[in-house]
């Protein structure tokens, strides 16, 4: 079962017009393994940051920190998964929240490929042969990107216009659960610190 | 809070390297005396001893007012041993000759003799390198007529011994020669780019070995203006274009003609301080808000030729957006030293960077404040050999600094680089490790050494530490072909053994294949 699904991801990133279609009407996708997706694009992300050659890495090394990265991986993919799925409720979509969290998760298959050997590469590059790290990853994010667009059509039977339309709407609903996400929290600081505080004045007073 | 953290630890720990720093001479004569103290953990054991035994080696670097520091490739400040120790203050009475009000100049010549702008007191106080009097010049004659000085903000000595003042409120500059003889008088200059009436203020004057004269002038944002040696004005240079950001642009474009009348005027920034190397090059500083660039050298023909690093060249790389302190570096002078390498002055916080003549930063110290070795207007600075001076406008007095053994070692390894002599340098980058494990330019120094010897994973283990990718990747190159070359016969065999493997695997694999395929139908 699970050879099957996995075999299928890789068959959907090669073919997504069909793929991601039998995905979405003849349940051959799979939540778990999206999420796996994810989780190995994180480890790829992280990765990258870490152990890339040392010619092509900026990064400071003091200020990698593997979970907080893979948690912005995370965060980032369910609040574009919630955010597109609750614009495309509003805009007549048929994909379900199932799809496109599989749509995401599939088409990250291609960056966790690319990254991969990218890194490897880049440990062996000097100065003037950056470029072909760079094309590797930018190939792979570039498929990605594909993938995304593609498959949020297909799921949601859209036209390739209602699709860049309905993805901008997606970041600004991003922003917009960002936001409310935020007052939620000062609110309910606010509202603990005020219970927090009753209940030192009783035990004080007492 | 993690700055402040790192400001608590790594101030204890720089004064700790400090210590260590100055007891290694003493250190270094007991070797010389048959003492086996050569291990470095031996070395600290018995500094630490030392210093609590009760101050048996008292040296300034122990009681340094500020820290010493240093950027790293990641623009984080690290924390180094002292390079220059405060070493005494000087003012007017203890030259001997009045106290200063509001000097605003400092020059010295190639004996090391001090000739200080005394602005307030309309004179200039010239000394030697010990500050002992040698003349004080209030008066010079002027075709049988006494005259005077009004605030000259600035002075300069050339090569040949002649005396460069900007007598700024009588605008006019003074040449006299070394007996105090006028020679003579550039004011009023006269041109098509001048507009009319143009009142000529010379704040900062300095003289090539062409005996022309750079003079910088108050509200003159055009440039340096250049003069021959008869004191004809010969144009501007180092003119500093205007950047308007897009930002700007796009913000002018919606607002009214009122408010774009209120609005901040686009204008060069300007000059504030000068020096002319032994090439005939000009070092000047100038004040910039985005803290990119604040010291030029400019060619003859005005165009700037300074080398700089991805920092830029404006003295701190991070700074506080508002409050005590904050803003970037305000540099207002620069001194030009030996071999290429220059020390700017910053009064925002007090501090002097130096820099090679790459633009990497060597080291930074001074400070705010009213203890010794730190400033509360710090107008000036210039060098006597390695010693350095800084003026202090406010409290009218010279502080002198002078170099640690950590500071004349990377002095000492930076000009040796620059004259060429690359093995001497490493001799003295390796001392500058022992006090200062932290400096990359040591590393890339270093390096670079391992790399002309053709010992390439050392070279490159150097510059992976000193983060310099550029030499990386050459170290890495040659590495990568040693490698190559020397296992060639092993890679081209397993090629041809692999070769052979395929084809034997597709004659004889797609037969089996076929029939357990057969089989299964």
């Amino acid at each position: 079962m699970f050879k099957e699904k996995l075999k299928y991801a890789f068959y959907t990133i090669g073919h997504p017009a069909d793929g991601f279609y039998e995905i979405r009407h003849r349940g051959q996708g799979s939540v778990p393994l999206a999420l796996l997706f994810v989780f190995l694009f994180g480890l790829c992300f992280s990765a990258n940051r870490q152990y890339a050659g040392f010619v092509v890495n900026f990064v400071n090394p003091m200020e990698i920190n593997s979970f907080a990265e893979m948690l912005a991986v995370f965060v980032l993919f369910f609040l574009f998964c919630v955010g597109n799925w609750s614009i495309t409720c509003l805009m007549n979509g048929e994909g379900r929240l199932k799809d496109i969290v599989t749509v995401c998760g599939y088409s990250m298959l291609p960056m966790i490929l690319t990254f991969v050997p990218a890194i490897i590469l880049s440990r062996f590059v000097v100065a003037d042969e950056e470029a072909f790290y760079y094309i590797l990853m930018g190939f792979g994010i570039a498929w990605f990107l594909l993938l995304v667009l593609s498959g949020v059509m297909t799921v949601h039977n859209y036209t390739l216009g209602k699709t860049l339309l309905t993805i901008i709407f997606t970041f600004v609903a991003m922003l917009i659960i960002v936001f409310i996400a935020m007052l939620l929290y000062s609110l309910l600081s606010q509202v603990i610190s005020f219970f927090v505080s009753i209940y030192n004045e009783l035990m004080l007073r007492a | 809070m993690k700055r402040i953290w790192k400001d608590l630890f790594c101030g204890k720990a720089s004064g700790r390297l400090a210590e260590a720093g100055s007891v290694k001479k003493d250190c270094a004569v007991r070797q010389a005396a048959g003492t086996l103290a050569k291990a470095a953990a031996l070395l600290a054991g018995t500094a630490v001893m030392m210093w609590d035994l009760g101050g048996i080696i008292v040296q300034a670097g122990q009681s340094v007012p500020y820290t010493t520091y240093n950027y790293d490739y990641y623009e984080d400040i690290k924390y180094t041993p002292a390079a220059y120790v405060p070493d005494g203050i000087v003012t007017g009475a203890q030259i001997g000759c009045g106290n200063l009000a509001g000097p605003q100049d400092l020059n010295t010549d190639e004996n090391g003799d001090v000739y200080i702008a005394d602005t307030n007191n309309n004179r200039i106080v010239v000394t030697d390198r010990d500050f002992n009097l040698i003349k004080v010049i209030e008066e010079f004659d002027n075709q049988g007529k006494k005259e005077t000085f009004a605030a000259p903000n600035g002075v300069y000595v050339s090569s040949n011994g002649n005396l460069y003042i900007a007598d700024t409120n009588n605008m006019r500059v003074v040449e006299l020669d070394g007996e105090g003889e006028l020679v003579q008088i550039i004011a009023n200059p006269k041109s098509d780019v001048l507009e009319e009436g143009y009142v000529f203020r010379p704040m900062k004057v300095a003289v090539d070995y062409a005996d022309r004269v750079y003079v910088i002038a108050q509200n003159q944002f055009e440039g340096i203006m250049a003069f021959n040696e008869v004191g004809d004005f010969l144009g501007f240079t180092g003119t500093i274009n205007v950047q308007i950001t897009p930002w700007e642009i796009f913000w002018r474009r919606f607002s009214t003609k009122e408010q774009r009348a209120r609005q901040q005027l686009f204008i060069p920034t300007e000059f504030t301080g000068m020096e002319i190397d032994k090439d005939g090059f000009v070092y000047a500083t100038n004040v910039d808000g985005e803290g990119e660039q604040s010291v030029r050298r400019l060619n003859p023909s005005g165009e700037d030729v300074i080398q700089k690093k991805e920092g830029g060249l404006s003295g701190d790389l991070d700074w506080r957006l508002a409050g005590t302190y904050s803003g970037p570096s305000r540099i207002v002078d620069v001194a030009v030293r030996n071999q290429g390498i220059y020390s700017i002055l910053d009064s925002v916080r007090g501090r002097i960077f130096t820099y090679d003549h790459e633009g990497n930063l060597l080291y930074i110290f001074g400070g705010l404040g009213s203890q010794e070795g730190t400033f509360t207007g710090p107008v000036a600075i210039d060098t006597i050999g390695e010693e350095i001076l800084v003026l202090d406008a406010t409290r009218n007095l010279i502080n002198r600094f002078k170099a640690t053994q950590y500071g004349s070692l990377i002095n000492q390894a930076v000009g040796l680089r620059y004259d060429g002599d690359e093995v001497q340098a490493v001799e003295c980058w390796r001392e500058v490790l022992k006090l200062d494990s932290n400096f990359e330019l040591v590393y890339v120094g270093i390096g670079k050494s391992y790399l002309a010897a053709g010992q390439n994973k050392e070279a490159m283990e150097c510059f992976r530490i000193g983060n310099s990718k550029q030499y990386y990747s050459i170290a890495y190159k040659r590495y990568r072909n040693e490698i190559l070359k020397e296992n060639m016969g092993t890679i081209l065999t397993s090629v041809i053994v692999l070769v052979i493997l395929w084809a034997v695997w597709s004659k004889l694999g797609k037969k089996l294949w076929k029939k357990r395929r057969v089989s299964h139908v």
